[in-house]
């Protein structure tokens, strides 16, 4: 019972410790609080979108008696962009889609990746050797280039963009979680497990996992922001051909042609895009800290 | 070293699953150029059949198709910047990527080595912050809209620099060197140019390549930054550098010689990544300053739905990273004696 009680005195001492070493860091900090404004834009406009004064919550709303670029005034906070769309609206209406996007390739990519580090290390040998030989060979053709070849064989739509960049990204967190997995296995207490008679299977998904897990939660944070980037980036090269979908990218490719006139439709939402991907990462670096041992000793 | 080759095979592996997906009509679409129609096109398609065995099982087409694509053998491509064979689109794009992407490499490396040192020796000063914060800044920009805020910066508002393409169209007029938008022999304008002694439209040339090449330096240049920041302050902490301050060595040689020597190696080692990270830059940079490179052709063939282009890019950018990383590898085992294959 006392013993029950304290390793939860002892949890809770943690876990206020993590919050501590969290909040010290003022960027982090600042870095979180915009992230949870995308956050709740997202959740609000996929799951309440009647609370927002929208008609068409999932799609832009054109304007072509007025198309042509206005500057940012009382009506339109933040201008209008080519044909007539308010930023404003545009923008909120964007930040969810990008944002479940992100989300959506980050989970499952950073799921095979890890169940793939993880039997890579388990197997060991030739398995190991083959899974790291595939990510080499994925990793030999550059992700944009490789997304576009996918997009091309599945047809450009969102679901095959999504598709694409979960094949492209999957590598990546196999050798991570790899290489985080094996630093983990070097570790005294893997040991003493093995010594206490544990099973392999118990020593994989008892021990190892959940403490190789924090490292690759870290850099799933830091890579929302680089996957918003990349998708940004198809989506301004012309990946999606249906026009009127609310995704940032497509907001700043549609005030391209409009740069030298009205600069505003396109840095407007370009500056969307780079907070978000800033926040992410000051945010990632707020938690890096916190699974970091050295920082919590200096508190 | 050995790796090489199966990793040679496996990306040909991809680009043919990728042609596959769609059942054969891909790898016809790659190789029977879409002006063909009634009995020539029925034809071609009769010599296709014939040249990749396309009635055997997938695994014995993989090889006719591999013959084929050593050969030279790489299909059609048709977009609106250029229709004919790949080999002959990739040999007048890619002179033109290449040496945007040396101009790039070149002004990274001049760029990020000073600074990450200098960050490094002034570690939390206001320097140090501000290009931190700078760097980072860069880091989360997307390519295009680095391009585009220079853009407006430097063309639309100062107009000092011009907006896109690589030559001033009244220019090269009636020049004997150079027709449709292609110059002769390198096909890079600001070599041949240079060859037939038109400075004139070399200075031009030049000019346009300053910005698409910022822009790409800008994208990579804050990881390496970054990496030689951090692999430098590791560095100034270890015993041999305190020896050489210790034996009284002006700090000014013991940062330049004993440490910055040292902390190279790393960076040196992650010049792949660098490399690769230039190659997924010029898709999009190409594209905002229509200058007609591989990544320019890569993005008009995806938007013309061609086959030959895209398969054609893709097979290429891989063959580059492949074999860079291999050079890489035989210079580290050069550099490097610890290292051994």
């Amino acid at each position: 019972m006392s013993a029950q009680k304290t390793a939860k005195e002892d949890k809770h001492r943690e876990l206020k410790l993590s919050m501590e070493v969290f909040f010290s860091n003022k960027s982090a900090v600042a870095g979180l609080v915009i992230f949870l404004f995308y956050f709740f834009d997202a959740i609000i406009l996929q799951f309440f979108p009647q609370v927002m004064p929208f008609k068409h919550p999932y799609s832009l709303t054109p304007n072509y008696v007025n198309p042509i670029p206005l500057p940012p005034s009382k009506k339109f906070p933040f201008g209008t962009t080519y044909p007539g769309v308010n930023l404003l609206t545009a923008i909120i209406k964007s930040i969810r889609l990008d944002f479940w996007l992100s989300l959506a390739v980050v989970v499952p990519g950073a799921f095979l990746g890890v169940i793939i580090g993880i039997v890579a290390t388990y197997f060991g040998g030739l398995v190991d050797e083959v899974l790291m030989r595939i990510t080499d060979i994925v990793f030999s053709i550059p992700y944009l280039v490789l997304a576009i070849a996918i997009g091309y064989v599945l047809g450009r739509t969102l679901d095959s963009m999504m598709i694409a960049l979960i094949l492209v990204w999957w590598p990546l967190y196999a050798r991570y979680a790899r290489s985080v997995t094996l630093e983990v296995k070097e570790i005294t207490f893997i040991e003493a497990a093995r010594a206490a008679g544990s099973s392999k299977m118990k020593i994989m998904f008892r021990h190892i996992l959940p403490n190789s897990l924090p490292p690759v939660f870290v850099q799933m944070s830091l890579d929302l922001g680089t996957i918003m980037l990349t998708i940004s980036a198809l989506a301004f090269i012309g990946f999606l051909p249906a026009a009127n979908l609310p995704e940032l990218g497509y907001l700043t490719s549609l005030g391209y042609n409009y740069v030298e006139t009205a600069p505003w439709a396109m840095i407007i939402p370009g500056m969307f895009i780079v907070l978000f991907a800033l926040a992410v990462n000051l945010m990632g670096d707020g938690f890096r800290d916190v699974i970091d041992p050295r920082r919590r000793s200096a508190l | 070293m050995l790796l090489f080759i199966p990793t040679l095979i496996g990306l040909t592996v991809i680009v043919f699953t990728l042609l596959h997906i769609g059942g054969t009509t891909k790898l016809l679409a790659m190789y029977l150029s879409p002006r063909l129609t009634g009995a020539a096109r029925a034809h071609v398609i009769a010599e296709l059949d014939a040249k990749f065995h396309l009635n055997q099982p997938v695994y014995v087409q993989y090889f006719y198709w591999l013959i084929q694509i050593l050969e030279g053998n790489w299909g059609i491509t048709n977009t609106p910047l250029y229709s004919g064979p790949v080999t002959q689109a990739i040999a007048i794009f890619f002179p033109n990527t290449l040496i945007l992407t040396i101009f790039a490499a070149i002004i990274i490396w001049l760029v990020s080595i000073p600074l990450g040192v200098h960050t490094a020796v002034n570690r939390d000063k206001p320097s140090d912050n501000a290009i931190r914060v700078a760097s980072l800044t860069f880091y989360a920009m997307p390519w295009y809209l680095i391009g585009v805020v220079l853009i407006i910066i430097f063309a639309v508002y100062f107009r000092i620099l011009p907006i896109a393409g690589t030559v001033n169209p009244s220019l090269v007029v009636g020049l004997s060197w150079y027709h449709n938008g292609i110059s002769y022999p390198t096909h890079i304008l600001l070599i041949d140019a240079l060859l037939h002694g038109d400075f004139k439209v070399a200075w031009n040339a030049f000019l346009h390549l300053i910005m698409p090449s910022v822009t790409l330096s800008l994208g990579v240049m804050a990881a390496l930054i970054r990496l030689m920041r951090g692999t430098m302050l590791e560095t100034m902490d270890q015993d041999f550098v305190n020896f050489a301050r210790a034996k009284g060595v002006p700090e000014k040689v013991v940062i330049n010689l004993h440490a910055k020597n040292n902390a190279l190696l790393p960076v040196v080692t992650n010049f792949g990544y660098l490399v690769a990270g230039l190659l997924g830059g010029v898709v999009v940079i190409e594209d905002v300053f229509s200058y007609p490179g591989i990544g320019m052709w890569l993005t008009s063939a995806m938007l013309n739905n061609d086959m030959g282009g895209i398969m054609g890019g893709t097979l290429l950018f891989g063959l580059i990273l492949v074999t860079t990383s291999l050079f890489l590898d035989i210079l580290y085992a050069k550099i490097d004696p610890r290292i051994r294959y």
